[in-house]
């Protein structure tokens, strides 16, 4: 197996980097914009800025329901996916120039 | 004390708490290290050693986001889309009536000014990207006088490459807005406020054993007492305040009295905190901006204008920027005062729930005595903080260090501000179990 991977011509080696790169751009591309949408879906919690630095205690109103909870799960999910295509450009970028 | 610290991880709750917060600033500091696609790592780098010290144009912005910037990382804009949308979203109640209402609404206003924050963040995100890409791309990122390495930064020139690289710092600043609402939401403290400080104070370590290298240990002792004086002096103006006393009249409402007790309107010396400082120095930056735009092509003779402003209007060493910068933080303390506390607002309230100051009649007098009492605290605060905003720009170019050094201007002032309310938080949470807090 691993002369039959050795054998195969420099060419097609490349290729294969290249298609998985381009598949990561545009994975990175999709995630990006949707975890922007969905963290703009998210009920704003921030309190705005007088309570930033040093206001009032902000109340925490309404518990998250369901859907929040949900929301919650989808965005953790989809910022895993997000930063580990990040890093795998990154990796494949970092060799495609140290080779 | 340090049974009170053990208290802490003893309560299953704060523990809880304490520790998801800690979790979620070991995240973002992660983030700060991940290069955004098509950045050549090596090379930025390289960049970075070689300009250590040297004063770019995104000092400030640079410290906010804890030295991810000028690394191009995921998270390279930081917090600081958010604050500048908020301050906007703020200053927009004065023009816009229809936000002064939604102001006044209450919580469900209130929510919907959050919203718009948000999506104001997003879009300035957006632009702010755009900008330090294009930055990048022209090599002037780390100055005029970077060598090759530094104007050959990304990998990728074509048209979809910035644009990929431009989406996914957007969604890293909304990661980041989202990890600090989640932070506000289950954690201790205030989740925006605390991924700032850590920003801030992962920078210490760094500029600390820089100045301990460049200049010696004795100048690094010195500078540590100057910075343990300053936190001292800056704890001590944070937390002194007026009390205007307000009784409250005797009412009963069927069998039950209410009111008939003392209390006070605490009015702070510094009610401002540090936004001030943070629009003076980002006002400021606009003139370096400006000239760096005009920057003559090699060999060509600059402007008159441009020479100029590079001469008296970028450094902190130059007499004219550090009266400007002094001028500025006054006025705009004054004038953020003025937004957030409404002299006429509090006598009606007063008015309504039957309160009054001795001595002064309730409803317009109340509310002129008022006024007359902020205006008159608010002026040592302005020149404390224009003060503590030039400590950096005087001292250290006494020293020699570096001006954007760590110790003193807005940095201080937001790790104290945000230490304070945060440990504050942390001991009312304490409190609701047992009699002692933290703090005595």
């Amino acid at each position: 197996m691993v002369w039959a991977l050795e054998s195969r011509p420099p060419c097609f080696e490349r290729f294969r980097v290249e298609i998985l790169q381009v598949v990561m751009q545009v994975l990175v591309g999709i995630t990006s914009l949707l975890l922007t949408m969905l963290i703009l879906l998210h009920k704003g919690r921030g309190g705005g800025l007088s309570d930033m630095f040093g206001g009032g205690v902000t109340s925490n109103l309404g518990a998250s329901g369901v859907a929040e909870r949900n929301l919650n799960r989808i965005t953790i999910i989809l910022g895993l996916l997000w930063i580990s295509c990040i890093v795998v450009l990154g990796l494949i970028t970092k060799f495609d120039t140290g080779a | 004390m340090f049974s009170a610290i053990a208290r802490i991880f003893r309560t299953p709750d704060l523990r809880k708490k304490i520790g998801f917060t800690l979790g979620i600033i070991a995240l973002f500091r992660l983030g700060s290290f991940i290069p955004a696609p098509f950045v050549d790592f090596g090379n930025v780098q390289l960049c970075l050693a070689a300009n250590q010290g040297t004063s770019g144009l995104y000092e400030l912005v640079n410290l906010f986001s804890g030295g991810a910037l000028l690394q191009l990382s995921v998270f390279a804009l930081g917090i600081m889309p958010y604050i500048t949308a908020s301050i906007i979203v703020q200053l927009l109640r004065v023009v816009i009536p229809h936000f002064d209402t939604l102001y006044k609404e209450g919580a469900s206003g209130q929510s919907t000014l959050t919203q718009y924050t948000r999506y104001l963040t997003i879009a300035l995100g957006i632009l702010q990207s755009t900008t330090l890409i294009t930055v990048a791309r022209s090599g002037a990122l780390f100055g005029t006088s970077a060598s090759t390495e530094c104007t050959q930064l990304i990998t990728n020139d074509a048209w979809y490459a910035i644009m990929l690289m431009v989406i996914t710092m957007t969604a890293g600043t909304g990661v980041i807005m989202w990890m600090g609402e989640l932070v506000t939401e289950r954690g201790v403290g205030n989740g925006m406020s605390l991924l700032i400080f850590t920003s801030i104070a992962a920078l210490f370590p760094g500029s600390l054993s820089a100045i301990g290298q460049q200049q010696g240990a004795d100048t690094l002792i010195i500078v540590l007492i100057v910075g343990v004086l300053v936190v001292a002096g800056v704890v001590f103006v944070e937390q002194s305040q007026r009390r205007v006393p307000v009784q409250y009249a005797k009412r009963m409402v069927g069998r039950r009295t209410y009111g008939g007790n003392n209390t006070y309107i605490p009015i702070k010396v510094n009610m401002a905190g540090v936004i001030p400082v943070i629009f003076a120095s980002s006002l400021l930056y606009l003139p370096a901006l400006l000239a760096q735009f005009n920057q003559p092509a090699a060999g060509q003779e600059a402007p008159a204008w441009v020479v100029w402003i590079s001469n008296n209007l970028t450094g902190g060493d130059q007499p004219l920027y550090m009266a400007m910068y002094f001028l500025l933080i006054i006025g705009f303390t004054y004038f953020y005062v003025a937004i957030t506390f409404n002299p006429e607002e509090v006598a009606d309230n007063m008015k309504k729930y039957g309160g009054f100051i001795p001595g002064i009649r309730a409803g317009r007098p109340t509310a002129e005595y008022l006024d007359f009492v902020l205006t008159r605290i608010t002026l040592p605060g302005s020149i404390y903080l224009g003060l503590i905003a030039l400590i950096p720009l005087i001292a250290f170019s006494v020293i020699g260090a570096d001006q954007n050094f760590p110790f003193g201007g807005a940095s201080i002032l937001i790790v104290v501000g945000v230490g304070l309310e945060t440990v504050k938080q942390i001991d009312s949470q304490l409190q609701q179990r047992h009699y002692e807090g933290l703090l005595k």
